[in-house]
């Protein structure tokens, strides 16, 4: 949506300057086109859906009905659901940025070969897909897995239950974002600038105060950044919270999986699909209003 | 540890007893790996004395400054200010103010915000820092600016912002890497005075870090020489220029004429020239002498000033406006000389056979490895 817009408004200056205007509007042509065809069209067509009448063995009748939209709004347990996946979503986006910071400021200030192998390191669990690292959570977290194992050695009667529950989603959750946040913090770490942090150190402030008035003021853009691609991957992810939540966290993510794979509702699917387009844009709203504050 | 302060006569003469200044570095250096940077540096600086470190990029003298700062630590030596050994201490403890060639100023934050930023460490009181904020924006003449970003600042603005805000904190020493590079050159001018006058009315003591000798010489009390991690020459801008140590300093501070030769008694022979020396030796010697020093006359004109004298053509003439410079090709050797002009017609057009003269006490001599 905001990406149309912004070829709406480029293309619009284009229009004004006779020189290169042509070049413009040819070069930004292929992704405008594909960005119609393959969001803003599906996107309308989701929306159509979610007014369809259906009966209840799915079947769509062709007609036209708010039923879905009524119950979804009337129901506490879709608010219930969507309150929960804010909060998990918030909870999984605060710790995702806890354990990146650090390392993404470490990348930032590194140099040369080092600077490369680390962000080789930071880069490669992109290579693997999320649902093969799921699995290499449940072995890790299962109650036989590695954590419980070390743990029944150490004594313990019964093991921690770090699956089947919300622990275990926001652990996954957490270490399969942590790429897209850290590249997300790296790029928006450009205007820390070593000097200035050396200049408040002989001005008197300690380590921490240099952190909390200079390096985190002006790492406020990045940190925007990853939080809003972080967020929003967590909202819309499911086939982690499949696994890791055993059927027993409800996100709206995977309850849209369960209507439109298991129960073939459709329509409620699409209601659902489109109430997360709705925390979407909030969320891309809040960003661009936090992003305009700093100047 | 009580030290009497020096006046301005003994300053601008000696500089304080050797382990006895205000800033004392004591054979400060700093080793990376296994080259030297800095390389048993020993400087004593008085209270309100302002110092340059004069060299080329890469002679130590920012990281003697960071030293100073404690933004790079000591390898071996002492740093001490005011009597106290400060070498292992922190750099927020250090009370410095450091004005960076980058500015460094805190983009997120205002004008006065950034000046502020010191005072608020301090944990003064609101009202203390916003008089004192006050005082240091109008005195860098930033008065009605206190609300901008530094972006919305020029250079030379930014960087007044950043004496501010080294200043506003009453520095026991204020340093200076450089500060005026990034500025055109009439600004340039234009905050040395600016940076001097400051200096002086607030009697800090600074130390400046550049590598152009006009800024060195026209600023200092005293400027010190370095080169690939010594000191090369600790002297006023005159002992400097008029008393060089060595022939790099001689190089490095102002232009001059450079011959090789060798010295037999008094006299010098450079490719079958004599030339005076004011001190008797023997041994290969470089003979420099200041193109402003030599004076020039055609043949037949009265005969310039001056015992030591070469006879040759003008094969160049520079001509800038308040100075012209020759070259005057005599044979075996080339000189250059530089005289004042003195209205249309005074200039003496190329090829013109004349005479180059010069005092035997304009005449240093440096001795060589053969």
């Amino acid at each position: 949506m905001s990406a149309t817009a912004t070829v709406a408004a480029t293309a619009g200056s284009a229009a004004d300057r006779p020189a290169g205007g042509g070049l413009v509007v040819a070069l930004l042509l292929p992704i405008a086109l594909v960005n119609l065809v393959g969001f803003l069209l599906p996107v309308f067509n989701l929306a159509l859906i979610s007014l369809q009448e259906v009966q209840a063995s799915g079947a769509m009748t062709g007609g036209w009905s708010t039923a879905k939209w009524v119950s979804v709004v009337t129901d506490d347990f879709y608010w219930e659901l969507l309150w929960n996946t804010i909060r998990t979503s918030l909870g999984i986006t605060l710790a995702t940025l806890l354990v990146s910071y650090p390392i993404a400021l470490y990348l930032h200030r590194s140099s040369g070969l080092w600077r490369s192998v680390l962000l080789v390191m930071v880069i490669s669990p992109l290579l693997l897909s999320a649902v093969v690292r799921t699995y290499g959570w449940i072995a890790i977290l299962s109650d036989q897995g590695v954590v419980n194992s070390v743990l029944k050695a150490f004594g313990a009667a019964e093991p921690w239950r770090l699956m089947f529950n919300l622990t275990g989603v926001t652990i996954g959750l957490t270490e399969i974002l942590m790429p897209y946040m850290i590249l997300a913090l790296v790029a928006g770490f450009g205007r820390l600038d070593p000097r200035a942090e050396e200049a408040a150190a002989t001005l008197g402030a300690s380590p921490f105060r240099v952190f909390r008035r200079i390096v985190l003021p002006l790492s406020v853009p990045g940190i925007a950044l990853g939080s809003l691609l972080t967020f929003v991957l967590a909202v819309s992810s499911f086939i982690t919270p499949k696994l890791l939540g055993g059927g027993r966290v409800f996100l709206l993510a995977t309850e849209v999986y369960d209507q439109a794979i298991v129960t073939l509702d459709w329509p409620l699917a699409a209601t659902l699909s489109m109430i997360v387009l709705v925390v979407f844009g909030i969320a891309i709203a809040v960003y661009g209003r936090l992003v305009r504050s700093i100047g | 540890m009580m030290h009497q302060a020096p006046t301005a006569m003994t300053i601008a003469e000696a500089g304080p007893v050797r382990g006895q200044g205000f800033l004392s570095l004591q054979a400060l250096t700093r080793r990376y790996h296994d080259f030297v940077a800095v390389d048993a540096v020993d400087l004593d600086v008085a209270k309100g004395e302002f110092v340059s470190l004069l060299g080329p990029s890469g002679c130590g003298k920012t990281t003697t400054l960071r030293m100073i700062a404690g933004l790079v630590p000591a390898s071996d030596g002492r740093i001490v200010v005011a009597g106290r050994d400060i070498t292992a201490m922190p750099t927020y403890r250090r009370d410095m103010g450091l004005v960076f060639q980058s500015y460094a100023l805190f983009p997120h934050m205002t004008v006065a915000g950034n000046v502020a930023f010191g005072l608020e460490m301090r944990g003064l009181p609101k009202a203390e820092i916003r008089t004192r904020v006050a005082e240091a924006i109008a005195m860098v003449r930033l008065d009605g600016r206190e609300d901008r970003k530094p972006g919305q600042l020029s250079g030379g603005q930014q960087q007044r912002v950043a004496l501010a805000r080294a200043l506003v904190i009453r520095p026991s020493i204020l340093l200076l890497d450089e500060p005026l590079s990034n500025l055109d050159a009439k600004l340039r001018e234009e905050m040395r005075n600016e940076i001097r006058d400051i200096q002086r009315r607030l009697g800090t003591t600074a130390i400046f870090v550049t590598h152009d000798q006009d800024e060195a010489l026209t600023m200092s009390d005293r400027v010190v020489v370095m080169n690939h991690g010594h000191i090369e020459q600790i002297g006023t801008p005159e002992d400097l220029y008029e008393r060089p140590a060595s022939p790099f300093v001689a190089a490095f501070v102002g232009r001059t004429n450079r011959l090789e030769g060798v010295q037999q008694g008094a006299t010098v022979t450079v490719s079958g020239l004599a030339i005076e020396a004011p001190i008797p030796k023997s041994g290969p010697v470089e003979v420099l002498v200041r193109p402003h020093r030599v004076h020039v006359a055609p043949h037949g004109a009265p005969p310039p000033a001056g015992r030591n004298r070469v006879d040759g053509t003008i094969r160049r003439a520079t001509y800038a406006g308040n100075v012209v410079q020759y070259e005057i090709d005599a044979g075996s050797v080339t000189l250059t000389a530089e005289a004042a002009t003195a209205g249309i017609g005074g200039l003496i057009p190329v090829g013109t056979a004349v005479t180059a003269a010069w005092a035997v006490e304009d005449t240093l001599v440096f001795g060589r490895p053969s």
